[in-house]
């Protein structure tokens, strides 16, 4: 028998991800937090998984995406309910606010990155907590920091000047939604690992919103594909 | 207290249904020397006691700061006080480094309470012989928590615990209405007056032997000094407690 050593019982170490989630924005609007995420799963090159709602709500007043290792995302979801839930057995009715869940969620993802076995993830927690918005993010490492307006993945590469001339953070909840779906535009067109299907949700006073995943426009019909001029050309 | 059958250890019930072992750390917190709590909608007060083993001998403190937002009275065992406070202060500092807010407060003495019943429950135990007023705030508002020998804990707006307590908790019973809107200054005198009525004759209340402590929404534990002390046992001489003002 060949004993393959990948597969022996030893403690293996994240060294890449296998089915991945694609990049997250999310910005903070006058009275609340708003977050965009697409609803692909990809596994390698291959867009495997093309209608996953990705934003998991943890507790009344709080919503978390990532992208990286879906499997991980998946992990890191049941131990953030597992925190709201254990917080009933205490009879105190106070539970975990959104900056608890991200400072927990930053010490687990250190703890991890300490023993080179990083849950693959870069982190977004979103909230609303005592009349303030709350919006984090927690990447690989463990780093922890609190904005007003987070991506991850391609995102961070493509979008931040979209957002930067587009959005304020005082602005109105359609119009940084408007400048999500704008940012995932772009995204489609440029990241290989981009879908054109996106997820909004935003967090307020009132608690939160998972909307119904929705098709960003996206424009096709640019007469250079119609009339395919270009392929004229070869073969004239 | 006479002895009792039944008594031996905290694994044996008693025909009418008593845990006399813990009955018995009950008293010691009895013994110890007064400490009183009371609580408005902003601040919390301790104010305690200290007692001087002998004339060469320093006072033995009795508030211990847990955390930023949340402190002890204690009467009883010091010892015993030692170990639950350092229990509570890691417990906090565990919180923080967790989730870098404050622990609740309802949480911890919950926690203690665990702590505290379950040495009510071995053949090889005793029950810890010190009884705690935390005081704390937190998102839920202010606190005020008596913990016991027993295991059972408490939420109070105003309490004494130790030897003639009950003199000061018949101060309370007639002045704790007006409790929840005084000002700081206030339930310091209050506590105070109540800690007074607690002394024997002989005794009297100076800033060596009395502890106050205070707490607010925007209030970091803190105790005060040996001045203020001063200074707030010499407004006692003329506060009036029904109208909370000083009088001429």
């Amino acid at each position: 028998m060949i004993f393959n050593s990948e597969f022996s019982g030893q403690q293996q170490h994240t060294t890449q991800p296998i089915v991945t989630g694609g990049s997250v924005i999310a910005l903070a609007y006058k009275g609340g937090v708003v977050v965009g995420a697409d609803t692909l799963c990809s596994y390698g090159s291959m867009a495997d998984f093309k209608n996953v709602e990705k934003i998991a709500q943890v507790s009344k007043n709080t919503i978390y995406v990532s992208s990286g290792e879906f499997s991980d995302f998946q992990q890191v979801v049941r131990e953030l309910a597992k925190i709201d839930r254990s917080a009933l057995q205490y009879d105190d009715g106070v539970h975990p606010s959104p900056r608890d869940y991200g400072n927990y969620l930053a010490r687990l993802s250190y703890k991890r990155r300490c023993k080179i076995n990083p849950l693959y993830l870069q982190n977004v927690i979103a909230g609303f907590h005592n009349g303030e918005r709350y919006l984090g993010l927690v990447d690989i490492y463990g780093t922890y920091l609190e904005s007003n307006f987070v991506t991850t993945g391609f995102a961070s590469y493509f979008c931040k000047a979209i957002i930067s001339n587009y959005w304020n953070e005082n602005c109105t909840l359609d119009q940084a939604k408007q400048v999500i779906r704008e940012c995932f535009k772009v995204l489609f067109c440029r990241d290989c690992r981009a879908h054109d299907v996106i997820q909004l949700a935003y967090v307020d006073e009132q608690g939160t919103h998972i909307e119904q995943p929705e098709r960003v426009e996206t424009k096709w019909d640019f007469s250079g594909f119609k009339n395919r001029a270009n392929e004229k050309l070869h073969t004239q | 207290m006479l002895k009792h059958l039944y008594d031996t250890d905290c694994v044996t019930w008693s025909p009418q249904g008593k845990l006399f072992q813990v009955e018995y750390a009950m008293e010691a917190v009895k013994q110890g020397s007064i400490c009183l709590g009371l609580k408005s909608n902003e601040n919390v007060v301790l104010c305690s006691l200290k007692r001087q083993p002998s004339e060469l001998a320093g006072y033995q403190e009795k508030q211990f700061k847990i955390d930023d937002h949340m402190a002890i009275a204690i009467a009883g065992l010091t010892a015993d006080a030692r170990v639950l406070c350092k229990y509570m202060r890691t417990e906090c500092l565990e919180y923080k480094y967790t989730y870098e807010s404050h622990h609740p407060v309802g949480r911890l003495v919950f926690k203690v309470a665990e702590k505290s019943q379950h040495k009510t429950q071995s053949g090889a135990k005793r029950p810890y012989g010190v009884g705690l007023l935390v005081a704390g705030i937190d998102p839920n508002g202010v606190h005020l928590f008596e913990t016991c020998p027993s295991g059972n804990y408490y939420e109070y707006k105003c309490q004494a615990i130790g030897s003639r307590s009950q003199a000061a908790r018949t101060y309370f019973e007639s002045w704790f209405h007006l409790f929840e809107k005084s000002t700081l200054e206030q339930l310091i005198l209050h506590g105070l007056s109540a800690l007074k009525k607690a002394i024997m004759e002989d005794e009297e209340l100076n800033e060596r032997n009395v502890e106050v402590g205070i707490l607010g929404k925007n209030q970091k534990f803190v105790h005060l000094n040996a001045q203020e002390l001063k200074d707030y046992i010499a407004k006692l001489e003329t506060f009036n407690a029904n109208t909370q003002i000083q009088q001429e």
